[in-house]
């Protein structure tokens, strides 16, 4: 490809974990060098490409890999904070954000949720979730079931913008009665090693929440189908290089040399396996710690964690 | 394999119930908790420390281990108790006021606990005064810090300048670590030491209480 053209990619498998590392693959092999605005001047210029990475099951099994960077009641509390608005409460008001830049207040400019389920359009506030359920409810088969998450007026001038651009769906007939929910993600900018599996767990488990109000809805089943994941620019970080590279030197293994060395079975983990981490993980993170900890939590959303939990609790659920 | 490979084994593989029920196996046989701790659970955690700096193992599967270990400690802690069976060494850790990150701050604290310490964890977004009254009521003999923003690690400094001004900084050897961190910066704040990652962490802890 002519110098200076941001690569396109495609990466295609069944599962979470195994669309995680082939796109890892892809990106390192294949990305263009380029800097960002978070590499550190030591650090050498980020590996990037514009990409499209599909997970025909997003519940397929083993639906968890093993490398992230949190641990799993971290992720649990991070799902919770993408499907019910755990951390909602966390965002500073719009009028404040709107006032300017006070570093020494700490808290959120935008949550996920908050944009998909409360999208502020002057003094109004918009569920653009439950549209797109009420939308693919009357007609499964429309273009036009999406939520954004973009501000143009608040977003441009924060370090932090989000990087989830837009949620689009759409059901089709699944030949048996029933109907699959497609979904598909747009972002516009993407940690690939250090974020996008978590960023996946959690966006395909508000994918599945999503297909189940449908289907109280329409009275039919309705499954979880392909996941389809647009990054603009989806990126190695370069302080990362050292981690992915090794040290040989040093007998430290390289990324890649560590997912050789060990099974596909033995680099993930079953959702059963997960569950129990989910729920409490034993070092203060989870949906028991996480409700225990966090008082200030609106009753609302502590509602609807706690029904999750219970949930949960039940063997037939999958996280 | 005996049971304290049994144990360190079930402890590498995360496997909470599994430790608990061959901790439970080891005291029916009566072998000493102390044994069953450093035999079992800490020699578990060290063959997990050595994969994670050899860049072996994942960060997730340090947390789930540690878990494991905690099963197996929940159940010994009364018994060391009792026995008055001493640690290394006390380490208060926390990340600093206004950041919420906690996993790298996490991971030191389990793998210092795995290596026979004892430790105060303060949690995340902790301020000057916390860390002040819990030197003052622990008196540990370090105290760790955690930042991963470059706007919160400037907070070190100020908890170091606490100290001094309470006159506690003398009792107690400060590490700090994170992502935005360097030696250069540990030294400019008056650390007493910088860990790059969770292992350099131990044997920073080791070297500065030796």
């Amino acid at each position: 490809m002519q110098a200076g053209q941001i690569p396109i990619l495609r990466v295609e498998a069944d599962t979470i974990p195994r669309a995680y590392e082939q796109a890892i693959k892809e990106v390192w092999e294949k990305g263009i060098s380029v800097r960002t605005e978070y590499d550190r001047p030591e650090d050498p210029p980020s590996r990037d490409a514009t990409a499209v990475i599909v997970v025909r099951d997003p519940f397929g099994q083993p639906r968890f890999h093993r490398s992230f960077a949190d641990g799993l009641g971290g992720l649990a509390e991070y799902v919770m904070e993408v499907v019910h608005g755990a951390h909602d409460y966390w965002v500073k008001p719009i009028e404040e954000i709107l006032k300017g830049t006070d570093s020494s207040d700490t808290r959120w400019t935008y949550t996920y949720h908050g944009r998909l389920f409360e999208y502020r359009v002057e003094e109004e506030t918009i569920d653009q979730i439950s549209a797109m359920i009420d939308k693919l409810a009357g007609t499964g088969y429309t273009r036009r079931a999406q939520a954004i998450t973009w501000n143009p007026k608040l977003d441009p001038p924060t370090d932090d913008p989000p990087c989830l651009q837009r949620v689009w769906g759409r059901l089709c007939e699944d030949g048996m009665g029933g109907f699959v929910f497609n979904m598909n993600t747009h972002w516009r900018s993407r940690d690939l090693f250090k974020a996008w599996f978590e960023n996946v767990i959690a966006i395909t488990t508000l994918m599945r929440s999503i297909a189940d109000r449908i289907e109280k809805k329409v009275g039919k089943p309705v499954r979880v189908g392909r996941y389809a994941d647009i990054s603009d620019s989806l990126h190695i970080y370069g302080s990362y290089f050292r981690e992915i590279e090794g040290d040989p030197e040093k007998g430290i293994k390289s990324f890649f040399e560590k997912l050789e060395s060990r099974s596909f079975e033995e680099r993930t983990w079953h959702s059963d396996f997960v569950k129990p981490h989910f729920i409490d993980d034993g070092l203060g993170k989870g949906l028991k710690p996480m409700l225990e900890r966090e008082t200030e939590m609106p009753s609302n959303v502590r509602q609807a964690i706690g029904q999750e939990l219970r949930s949960m609790e039940q063997e037939d659920y999958v996280v | 394999m005996s049971i304290f490979e049994r144990i360190a084994e079930q402890v590498v593989a995360g496997q909470a119930g599994e430790v608990k029920v061959l901790v439970d196996q080891a005291l029916s046989e009566n072998i000493s908790a102390e044994d069953i701790l450093n035999k079992g659970l800490v020699a578990g955690m060290n063959v997990v420390s050595e994969k994670f700096k050899n860049n072996e193992f994942f960060i997730p599967e340090v947390l789930v281990s540690a878990r494991a270990m905690t099963a197996g400690l929940d159940v010994l802690n009364p018994l060391l108790a009792a026995a008055n069976v001493k640690a290394k060494g006390k380490v208060v850790i926390g990340t600093v006021k206004g950041d919420l990150h906690d996993i790298g701050k996490n991971i030191v604290g389990m793998m210092l606990q795995g290596a026979g310490y004892r430790i105060v964890d303060l949690g995340a977004d902790v301020s000057k005064e916390k860390v002040i009254e819990s030197a003052q009521k622990e008196n540990p003999d370090i105290l760790g810090m955690s930042a991963l923003l470059t706007t919160t690690m400037v907070y070190m400094k100020e908890v170091i300048q606490g100290l001094k001004e309470a006159g506690l900084r003398d009792n107690v050897k400060v590490i700090v670590g994170g992502a935005p961190l360097t030696q250069a910066y540990a030294d400019k704040i008056e650390a007493d030491g910088y860990a790059a990652d969770a292992a350099s962490a131990i044997d920073l802890a080791e070297g500065l209480l030796d």
